[in-house]
């Protein structure tokens, strides 16, 4: 009996000093890193990434905004059927065989779509066209790299997935709102690539003009020198 | 007194190997990276058909990326070989170092104020002036950018294991923009600076066969001239001049290269248009 108490005893000191235990016990704080551990390795994921009791429900377009200072994409408005099972419910010129881009004309401005043969219905699948925060889309975040990244992204994850398809115009002033990081990322390097050749292209041309004045008129000093003359050598070049 | 035909040597063996590199990659990022951003345009797919189309392209470029990064480090590591550690951090500001002092703010001041004429004569230029100074610290914000940032749409899909997928759509904007000021200040300014200026016109082969004549340095490089003559170093520092078929070598691989670079210039320009993005 006392044996078997001292036994229990040292069991559950162990237990309470063991760190591996004591740390699968605390709660995960930060978001960076959590999908090389746990998705992207087994392709598991944690109930809070699979569950929709951990979203809110109608508000997962913002949701991706919250992290990394808040400078991701996510801001500004959001339409309000890309929360409805139909996005198209109610467009009385919408027939199901049109051509996705004869409205979207903005939507096929992107990589996918101009360099590769992706098309609309892939990822956005067929009728009813599904809102992409409407919570059964193959679009929604908690899917999106599953049912539609990685039909080409072998691997995708829904870090990877957070990548804008149709990522605003990133020198428009609306995307200082929806992609502040964009906006000011790419604006930045405009001004310092513009900044460059403003001062150059007219420095240079300049330059070489200046260049091509000193250098003939050298060749002209030289030229009378050979014919004899004396010349004053403060002369302007 | 010296010659003044008579070249003295400007750049070691290593440094004209670094620059050689630097060319060959340069010139097959370019390509590349040109055959993907104008992959929707007949040119573009011309220019990666030559890779066997865009996937094959992408491989290429990629891989060279890696080996100029590779460079990059090789050069950081000559670098810190280079620098005379016995008077260190005094050494780096030498007048054969490459690091800015304020002489060269100042000679930039009076260089543009002789390029508008308001200034008599160019600054006393020591070995290295303000625009090559430029040139070459260009090179390191330049490769440092489009460095992080091609690494970080390298593997996508691995990357995305250490940041949000979002960031690949910054990536992608800061890599092209960088790439695009890195080839055109190359193809417009590097080029006309080094080889279309009159008295450079048609071809400089300083960085080919390492030497520049003493006439040359004279006119633009004064300090660095009168410095070694002051030194007694003018005399050892003689370079022979290379034998014809290496002069013809440098300059058909010079041209061939300026060529390439203003093909992929006025051609990046027609087809802009074309671009969706």
């Amino acid at each position: 009996m006392r044996a078997s108490i001292i036994l229990v005893l040292f069991l559950a000191a162990a237990v309470s000093v063991s760190p591996a235990i004591a740390t699968a016990q605390d709660s995960r704080v930060s978001n960076m890193g959590q999908y090389s551990e746990s998705s992207a390795s087994t392709g598991y994921f944690r109930q809070s990434e699979t569950l929709p009791g951990s979203y809110q429900l109608y508000l997962q377009g913002h949701e991706v905004k919250g992290g990394f200072w808040g400078i991701g994409p996510g801001g500004g408005a959001v339409k309000r059927q890309s929360f409805s099972a139909d996005a198209h419910a109610g467009v009385r010129n919408y027939r199901p065989n049109r051509d996705c881009a004869s409205c979207h004309t903005q939507s096929v401005k992107n990589i996918h779509t101009a360099r590769t043969t992706v098309t609309c219905r892939q990822c956005h699948r067929g009728q009813p066209i599904a809102g992409i925060h409407h919570y059964y889309s193959p679009l929604n975040p908690i899917r999106r790299h599953a049912y539609v990244c990685a039909k080409c992204h072998q691997g995708a994850t829904a870090n990877f997935a957070t990548y804008l398809v149709h990522e605003p115009n990133p020198l428009a002033v609306a995307t200082a709102q929806k992609f502040p990081a964009l906006f000011y990322g790419v604006w930045i390097m405009a001004i310092i690539a513009g900044g460059v050749f403003i001062v150059f292209i007219p420095y240079v041309t300049l330059w070489g003009i200046r260049d091509a004045a000193v250098i003939s008129a050298k060749k002209l000093i030289q030229k009378a020198r050979d014919m004899g003359q004396k010349i004053d050598e403060e002369a302007p070049s | 007194m010296i010659e003044s035909s008579v070249k003295i040597r400007r750049f070691s063996s290593v440094q004209r190997l670094f620059h050689f590199g630097l060319i060959i990659l340069f010139m097959l990022l370019s390509v590349t990276g040109m055959a993907w951003m104008y992959f929707e345009t007949s040119w573009g797919k011309g220019l990666a058909a030559l890779f066997g189309g865009y996937e094959n392209t992408l491989e290429v470029h990629r891989i060279a990326g890696l080996v100029m990064l590779a460079g990059f480090v090789g050069q950081i590591v000559y670098l810190i070989t280079k620098i005379d550690w016995s008077r260190f951090p005094g050494s780096l500001f030498d007048a054969d170092s490459l690091i800015w002092r304020w002489q060269d703010f100042a000679n930039f001041f009076v260089h543009a104020g002789w390029v508008i004429g308001v200034v008599k004569e160019t600054p006393y230029f020591d070995r290295w002036s303000w625009w090559e100074k430029f040139d070459y610290w260009a090179v390191w914000w330049g490769l440092i950018i489009v460095g992080v940032t091609g690494l970080m749409l390298y593997d996508p899909i691995l990357s995305a294991e250490y940041m949000p997928g979002w960031m690949f759509n910054i990536a992608l904007w800061v890599h092209r923009i960088e790439a695009v000021l890195a080839m055109a200040h190359i193809f417009t300014i590097h080029f006309f600076v080094e080889h279309f200026r009159r008295s450079v016109f048609p071809f400089s082969a300083t960085m080919f066969d390492g030497g520049m004549t003493v006439e040359h340095i004279r006119h633009e490089h004064p300090a660095w001239l009168d410095r070694l003559e002051k030194e007694g170093r003018l005399e050892e520092m003689v370079v022979p001049e290379p034998p014809i078929a290496l002069r013809i070598i440098y300059f058909g691989f010079g041209y061939a290269m300026i060529l390439l670079g203003l093909f992929l210039l006025v051609y990046g320009i027609i087809n802009v248009f074309l671009l969706t993005l």
